[in-house]
């Protein structure tokens, strides 16, 4: 037996609509879902009913219960949302204590530059800043009397103690220390005796090392040339030119094409022989290559900052602007 | 290095395209950095590496671009001289000059105008023309590298001798200038006095000029390392020391002569004239040396097989004269080139003929490596700083002289011996020059409100003579806490802004009142422990230093030492008890001079059943109430347990135990 509900659904859409507040609408539901409701009393119909009627009469009576709670929980939160407030928040009022903190542009550069390398199995080393000749230039195939030094514009603090004016010096205590093969990444302040709009006494440097059985030059492109598309974020137009450092050889140049013109980026190179027997690595068996780059460049170009200076005035609204960077 | 284009094109008479032309220099090594037009012709300047000496001159660049025309270059006109039998030399320093050579002619006009073209190549490489013979001079060096020097006979005492300089000897040089030599400068001198500091200027008493008939000209190789050091010590470079410290063809000394008068003959009027020449058997230690390159080298080094025709065709362009073995090349090395001594050299010559550009790039991520990765503490730190609003500074190591007299032992402190300028003489001994310096920039730019860190380096000198560096954190904080902020939420930073920092950074530090630190003030000064080691400082400058750097505003600093820090990289867990926890506060009146961390000390929660953390939750002052010696601090309590609900009783009883513990020993008086 089934029954049609018909007319009391549309009498409860009746007063529901009629309705608007939420005491009302609290009123209606216990009317018809209460314990005693009218939705109850005709469950009550059945325990007259035979069992044959039972399984058509439930059927009904549960469609009917379901439609009753729709309807009273669509009204109940339609009342809701458009329940009156006194002083309704303003979201646009500022958020407190809001962070305006910031990594420096140096340090931002390279973090992205060690996150990349170190996809490509670099690993980050550091060292010390005041450095003995040995470290920051015999070692690297640089003797006293060659034209080189002059590359280097050196600040001395004692008859042989130096500021290294790059990070190789790292690299050989490195190799030093923890023989081939190696992959070693060194980020660092370093320090050259020249002050002028595009030469700072002080600035920073990565150099990246790779020694290994069987490394050749197209491992050392392989390296570089992804990573500055990496850098980037695009595929640049990349040259590599010949040039010249002791301390490699072949010695190269990564010039990028910036706004139609030749940038030079990085230098780099096969690791000179000299330099391995200097940290008794046996050239016959492992050859490497070594870069080294400017961050402070690298910075400029992607940041857009012309002044190499605002790096080391720290004005707040300068360093402010790298905020959400890391 | 300044040329032109077309006097170059002379020796290379293929070239198409400038463009192409200057790309492939480039592309060899020889980098044109830039290129400007002047009449008809371009002037390129070279950037050229200090090994490549061969390369600064109009025949070296021609001959190091020849392999890539495939043709060989062709030497310009020369009269052929033979050497004297009597030369005009007292005594030769073979250290200061292995091969020396002088060319005496008489009778010569040097009135005549220097032509036209010679000018204007002169002027476009930058080099003033003077008069004819001295031109001529330039222009053979600018053509062919080797420095030459004219002395005027008829002003010049007697022989001519190479040897270093006596003491207090001076020479007044055609630049004007009086130079004081030392005994290891070397010189050229009549029988009397020196007449050229050998290598890098002549004097002006001998120079040449339009009215001189007879002169000695000098072409001779100078020992490099000499040269460079005596330029170095004077100070001054010149178009001959540029090239002489880098390395001139040693056997190229006399052909020189051969050309220039050749030159001087095609112009004006020649008497007679003679050649003087003396050299030691081997001129230069790479003269004559041969190198044997195994085959492979080429594509173990460079990843690519290049042929054997096309390293061999290289070679030979390059003069290296190769020999193709078995398994190896014979190279010769040739006299100009002083940078070629390993077979890896030439693996460069190869490579760089083959073009940089043209070797593909291999990605080889997956190598071995003998040196883990650790994880970054500063970068850590610095992160959780920035989360807190802090912005990072980098400043100079180096700070002005007297910067830092005043809170370090003068023994201590790191003087730079050459410094750029006084503002940066010295190296940091702390880090609260950098800082404060930091602080004052922003203050007279108006940004007041402050939080900043720093990471860096401090650099000491230590008895022994040996010098240390310490890896810092600091920073500081002044202002308001957040400009964006309602006025009604803004508030001024306090001491206890950056200890929260601090903590929120590391969370087990604790801090207790110092005093020891010269740069922080007496009164606002503490010291941050971490497992009771100190690990840094913090509190106001002292206000001698705030002076120093113009800062009015209130500022508190702090440093950490980064290497004494134990930074926590695991923990283990603890169980979760599910039973409701108890509060309690508690309201107590102790003398001032109790420390809230004594109290927390005390009532440290192994001593009290089931008590789980204590901390200070209030603090105030009433003078009117409790007197100006008695504060009212309120400590909140929490208490749970691990097995069961707890029931008040069992919290009274601690709760008293506490009680009475703080009356006996600190004589509390309890306020609630």
């Amino acid at each position: 037996m089934s029954k049609n509900y018909t007319s009391l659904i549309s009498e409860l859409r009746e007063k529901l609509k009629k309705c608007s507040s939420l005491h009302d609408i609290a009123n209606i539901k216990s009317f018809y879902l209460g314990k005693n409701g009218i939705v109850s009393i005709e469950f009550n119909e059945l325990k007259n009913a035979s069992i044959d009627e039972k399984k058509e009469l439930g059927k009904s009576l549960n469609i009917l219960k379901n439609q009753v709670q729709e309807l009273i929980s669509l009204k109940l939160s339609q009342a809701q949302e458009t329940k009156d407030v006194d002083y309704p928040i303003d979201v646009t009022l500022p958020g407190k204590n809001i962070s305006s903190g910031s990594r420096h542009p140096i340090s931002i550069t390279i973090n992205q530059i060690t996150s990349i390398l170190g996809k490509y199995g670099f690993t980050s080393v550091s060292g010390i800043e005041i450095e003995d000749e040995f470290h920051n230039f015999e070692a690297l195939n640089i003797p006293d009397t060659h034209p080189a030094r002059d590359m280097h514009d050196t600040f001395y603090v004692s008859d042989n103690k130096l500021l290294r004016t790059h990070t190789s010096s790292v690299q050989i205590r490195s190799m030093l220390s923890n023989k081939a093969p190696l992959k070693i990444m060194t980020p660092g302040k370093v320090y050259r005796c020249d002050s002028d709009p595009t030469h700072s006494p002080m600035f920073h440097q990565i150099e990246g090392l790779c020694i290994d059985k069987d490394i050749n030059f197209c491992h050392l492109k392989g390296v570089l040339t992804n990573f500055i598309t990496e850098f980037f974020g695009r595929d640049m137009e990349i040259r590599f030119r010949p040039s010249y450092f002791p301390f490699t050889e072949p010695s190269a140049e990564l010039d990028i094409k910036f706004r139609g013109k030749w940038l030079e980026v990085l230098g780099c190179g096969m690791v000179h022989p000299n330099v391995l027997t200097n940290v008794k690595i046996n050239f016959k068996n492992f050859s490497g290559f070594a870069f080294g780059l400017g961050i402070e460049r690298l910075a400029m170009l992607k940041y857009d900052i012309v002044d190499l200076r605002m790096f080391y005035e720290n004005d707040i609204s300068f360093l402010s602007q790298f905020k959400g960077l890391k | 290095m300044k040329i032109s284009l077309n006097w170059l094109k002379e020796y290379v008479p293929d070239i198409k395209k400038n463009d192409i032309f200057i790309e492939e220099l480039t592309s060899l090594g020889l980098e044109v950095s830039s290129q400007v037009k002047i009449k008809k012709d371009t002037i390129i300047d070279i950037d050229m590496t200090p090994n490549r000496a061969d390369c600064l001159s109009i025949l070296g660049v021609a001959r190091d671009i020849s392999p890539l025309y495939k043709k060989k270059i062709c030497l310009p006109k020369s009269i052929k001289l033979i050497k004297a039998k009597n030369n005009i030399f007292s005594m030769i320093e073979r250290g200061i000059s292995p091969s020396y050579s002088v060319l005496s002619i008489q009778n010569i006009d040097n009135s005549i105008p220097t032509p036209e073209f010679m000018k204007q190549r002169l002027t476009g490489s930058g080099i003033k023309t003077v008069n004819f013979i001295v031109d001529v001079l330039n222009y053979v060096m600018l053509e062919n590298g080797q420095p030459m020097h004219a002395f005027d006979k008829d002003k010049f005492n007697g022989p001519i001798s190479v040897r270093f300089a006596k003491k207090n000897e001076k020479m007044s040089a055609l630049d004007g200038q009086v130079y004081r030599l030392t005994t290891d400068t070397p010189v050229i001198s009549d029988s009397k006095n020196p007449q050229a500091i050998a290598g890098i200027i002549g004097s002006g008493d001998t120079a040449v000029s339009v009215n001189s008939k007879n002169i000695f000209i000098e072409s001779a190789y100078f020992t490099p390392t000499i040269i460079r050091r005596s330029s170095k010590n004077f100070r001054l470079q010149t178009d001959a020391s540029y090239r002489f410290e880098r390395g001139v063809d040693p056997l190229l000394n006399k052909y020189a002569l051969e050309r220039v008068l050749f030159i001087l003959k095609e112009h004006t009027k020649v008497g007679n004239y003679s050649l003087s020449h003396s050299s030691v058997p081997k001129v230069a230690k790479h003269i004559g040396n041969s190198i044997s390159v195994e085959s492979d080298l080429f594509q173990r080094s460079l990843g690519v097989k290049i042929t054997n025709s096309f390293i061999m065709q290289t070679l030979k362009y390059l003069g290296f004269n190769p020999k193709k073995n078995k398994s190896s090349f014979v190279v010769k090395v040739p006299s100009h080139r002083f940078d070629i001594q390993l077979p890896q050299d030439l693996v460069e010559e190869v490579a760089r003929v083959y073009g940089y550009n043209n070797f593909k790039s291999v990605l080889a991520v997956n190598s071995f490596n003998n040196i883990q990765a650790k994880s970054d503490k500063n970068d850590y730190y610095s992160d959780l700083l920035v989360a807190r609003g802090y912005n990072e500074t980098i400043s100079f190591s180096f700070i002005p002289s007297d910067g830092q007299i005043n809170h370090m032992q003068k023994s201590q402190i790191i003087k730079i011996i050459n410094p750029i300028s006084e503002d940066k003489s010295e190296m940091r001994g702390s880090m609260i020059n950098s800082i404060l310096s930091t602080c004052g920039y922003n203050f007279s730019r108006n940004n007041n409100n402050l939080k900043i860190f720093e990471s860096g380096k401090t650099y000491k000198k230590h008895r022994d003579g040996k010098v240390t560096e310490e890896n810092i954190l600091a920073g500081a904080i002044s202002g308001i806490n957040s400009e964006q902020n309602l006025k009604t939420d803004q508030n001024e930073l306090s001491f206890f802004d950056l200890k929260g920092d601090l903590i929120s950074m590391l969370p087990n530090l604790s801090f207790e009142a110092n005093d020891n630190i010269k740069y922080i003030s007496k009164t606002c000064q503490a010291v941050i422990k971490q497992n009771n080691q100190i690990i840094g400082y913090c509190g106001e400058p002292s206000s001698s230093l705030c002076q120093q750097y113009s800062i009015k505003n209130k500022v508190y600093y702090y440093e950490l030492m980064m290497d004494k820090i134990i930074h926590i990289d695991n923990v283990k867990y603890k169980k979760i008890s599910v039973f409701p926890k108890i509060k309690r506060d508690l309201t107590i009146l102790v003398d001032n001079k109790i420390l809230a961390s004594e109290i927390i000390d005390a009532v440290e929660r192994k001593l009290f059943n089931y008590m789980i953390n204590s901390k200070i939750n209030d603090i105030f002052y009433n003078k009117a109430e409790f007197g100006k010696d008695k504060k009212s601090i309120t400590v909140e309590f929490i208490f749970q347990d691990s097995l069961r609900t707890l029931i008040d009783n069992q919290v009274n009883v601690e709760m008293e135990k506490i009680t009475n513990l703080l009356m006996s020993k600190y004589k509390a008086i309890i306020r609630t």
